[in-house]
């Protein structure tokens, strides 16, 4: 495995391990037909389907992590056996001490959980009364409940909305009263799936603002798997990219930056509309009206270096700098895998 | 960790935390069955229309006969055909039909996320809504003494009823979460579940008194753990289960209750199994 260095320098105990793990998934291979239907009824032929193929990783106690793949890379059938309701084939795992599938109860009283696609809200009820609900089940001590739920109505300013039922809430609001939620009883860690899937622009920022300073006030440690690398980018430091049910990079997105972002666009907006843009070590990428985007690679030729150079030549407005976004970056890795540099 | 500590100072304390949470199931169940406020009213509608059926029926078959069938005097019948409607408001609420959706959508797999035991959550949860649709008793009591006359046992007689319909309650229960629990297998359990009612329905009293099945087929029938539910504590009620033979009756109710509890254990083991292993 690669990327791990950066886990390996902390001394402290990590908060989730886990060590070759894996899971597979055994299915009754089914015949198409009537005649087919009946000899799988007797049919002993079994497929087997390897969702996670040896992942190793270890997360540190308030660290927010990246948990980055395609579809089917993987990503669920990992977070189910970090969270007790999947046993795996063969592996280790461990979330706080505990071994999660051996201890569910237990190891439900120090994970949080948040579904984008699916509320752990109770439809019928007031969003406070769910809460209610919330601190009889993880029996949490009244004063902590209470400076909680006073804590994140004011975070997330869920006041106007605490005596509506569940099913006639926003989207929005939904989204704020499953984190609250996930929160009440303090949890060490905090698995959030896909949290921000089809927030407007206010709501998804208000959701990463909320998580990013739970982080830091409280030292929660979470684990954000979403398709959406804005969050990724906005809130996490490291990232676990798998692909295939197994782990292609364990380690820092700027890391990954450096390694594949090797190319730069400087966007120059002249003065005059300029007939012919040529500029030594930068190719012109693409052009419209005065503005013009130039390609380049920082290995050879500095941003410095170049800016003087068009200012040499032209008269300029404005100029900014565009790093590669780390979807492209993730998108390549996918298509031609991750190799070490 | 340090909150598992914090939680359990005490013996008594971590038992009050223990059951806390499914206090607060029925509670919630409880006042979620309260809004249904037009279904309260249809079902005491609809136990009075069925109570008149049932006595114009049995009434018109006693005026046929010159002897009671079995024994059992018309008024005993109708004592009984009233409870019997009456026990329905509470016996008809299946607190783990839940788990067919629950895993149709999915939705188990979050619960298993959540500190609690689950058969207890449902447990608690039919407790809630059972608990509600108690209360329509009284008012469907007082309805139903409009048109029949109940016969009131002595207090020893009463309170062995009591014990034997909390008994049928649970074996009540228990029988419906095995069904429900089919889920887990075949996602098309429903016409399985209905024919089971049906039999249910039938072969429990609800209907019609077993003892009026003939000879060896009454015997097989009172044998079979339907009748724990509804006939065991209404003939307790109307006598025709003595009082020398109540320890026998409640003995069976109890063999019953622990052979599907037993059961209910391994099924959910086996079904938490085929959750944790397959993925649901």
């Amino acid at each position: 495995m690669v990327g791990m260095a950066c886990a390996e320098t902390h001394r402290t105990m990590p908060i989730i391990e886990t060590r070759d793990l894996r899971k597979v998934f055994r299915s009754l291979v089914r015949q198409p037909g009537v005649a087919g239907a009946l000899r799988t009824l007797f049919s002993r032929h079994y497929e087997d389907k390897v969702a996670v193929q040896g992942i190793t990783m270890s997360l540190d106690a308030g660290e927010l992590v990246g948990y980055i793949g395609p579809n089917g890379a993987g990503k669920s059938t990992t977070i189910k056996m970090l969270t007790g309701i999947l046993v795996p084939t063969s592996g280790m795992v461990r979330v706080a001490g505990l071994v999660p599938y051996e201890q569910r109860r237990r190891n439900a009283r120090t994970i949080g959980v948040v579904f984008g696609q699916r509320s752990q809200l109770y439809w019928d009820l007031p969003l406070i009364e769910s809460f209610e609900l919330l601190r009889a089940i993880y029996g949490i001590p009244r004063e902590r409940y209470r400076a909680n739920l006073e804590h994140f109505t004011e975070t997330l300013e869920m006041g106007p909305f605490l005596n509506t039922p569940v099913r006639q809430l926003s989207l929005g609001q939904r989204m704020r009263g499953d984190f609250a939620g996930a929160m009440l009883h303090d949890p060490q860690v905090v698995f959030l799936d896909e949290p921000t899937i089809g927030l407007d622009v206010v709501a998804k920022e208000a959701i990463r603002t909320f998580v990013a300073r739970v982080n830091q006030e409280r030292g929660t440690t979470f684990i954000l798997t979403t398709h959406d690398l804005a969050d990724v980018e906005r809130l996490c430091r490291r990232i676990v990219l798998i692909d295939h049910g197994t782990l292609v990079y364990d380690g820092e997105i700027e890391a990954l930056r450096d390694r594949y972002g090797t190319h730069r666009t400087l966007v120059v907006t002249f003065f005059d509309e300029e007939p012919e843009i040529r500029i030594e070590g930068a190719e012109l990428e693409s052009r419209e009206g005065r503005v013009a985007r130039l390609r380049f690679d920082r290995r050879t030729v500095s941003a410095e270096m170049l800016i003087r150079r068009v200012a040499d030549r032209y008269r300029v407005i404005d100029v900014s700098i565009e790093e590669p976004e780390l979807e492209s970056i993730i998108r390549r890795i996918y298509l031609e895998g991750y190799t070490v540099a | 960790m340090s909150a598992e500590l914090r939680l359990g100072p005490s013996f008594a304390r971590s038992l009050g935390d223990l059951a806390a949470p499914y206090v607060a199931f029925a509670a919630k169940a409880f006042a979620r069955e309260a809004t249904y406020r037009m279904e309260v009213f249809t079902n005491l509608g609809s136990l009075f229309v069925r109570l008149y059926l049932m006595k114009a029926v049995w009434s018109a078959l006693y005026a046929q006969n010159a002897l009671p069938p079995s024994g059992i005097p018309l008024h005993s019948v109708l004592t009984y055909t009233c409870l019997a409607l009456l026990m329905s408001l509470v016996l008809e609420i299946d607190g783990t039909r839940s788990i067919r959706e629950k895993i149709r959508e999915g939705t188990i797999a979050t619960d298993l996320m959540k500190p609690i035991s689950l058969p207890l959550y449902f447990f608690s949860d039919g407790a809630g809504m059972t608990m509600l649709h108690a209360l329509l008793i009284v008012p469907a009591l007082i309805l139903s003494l409009t048109l029949v006359h109940i016969d009131v046992p002595p207090p020893a007689v009463l309170a062995a009823f009591g014990l034997s319909f909390l008994l049928g309650y649970l074996v009540n229960f228990t029988l419906n979460f095995l069904m429900n629990c089919s889920a887990f297998w075949t996602l098309e359990g429903f016409a399985v579940q209905l024919m089971v009612r049906w039999v249910s329905d039938l072969l429990s009293g609800q209907i019609v008194p077993l003892i009026f099945f003939p000879g060896l087929l009454q015997s097989i029938v009172l044998a079979l753990p339907f009748a724990a539910i509804y006939s065991t504590p209404l003939l307790i009620y109307v006598g025709t289960i003595p009082p020398q033979n109540y320890a026998r009756a409640l003995a069976l109710q109890v063999v019953w209750l622990v052979v599907f509890s037993v059961l209910s254990a391994l099924v959910w083991r086996a079904a938490q199994r085929r959750v944790v292993v397959q993925g649901g």
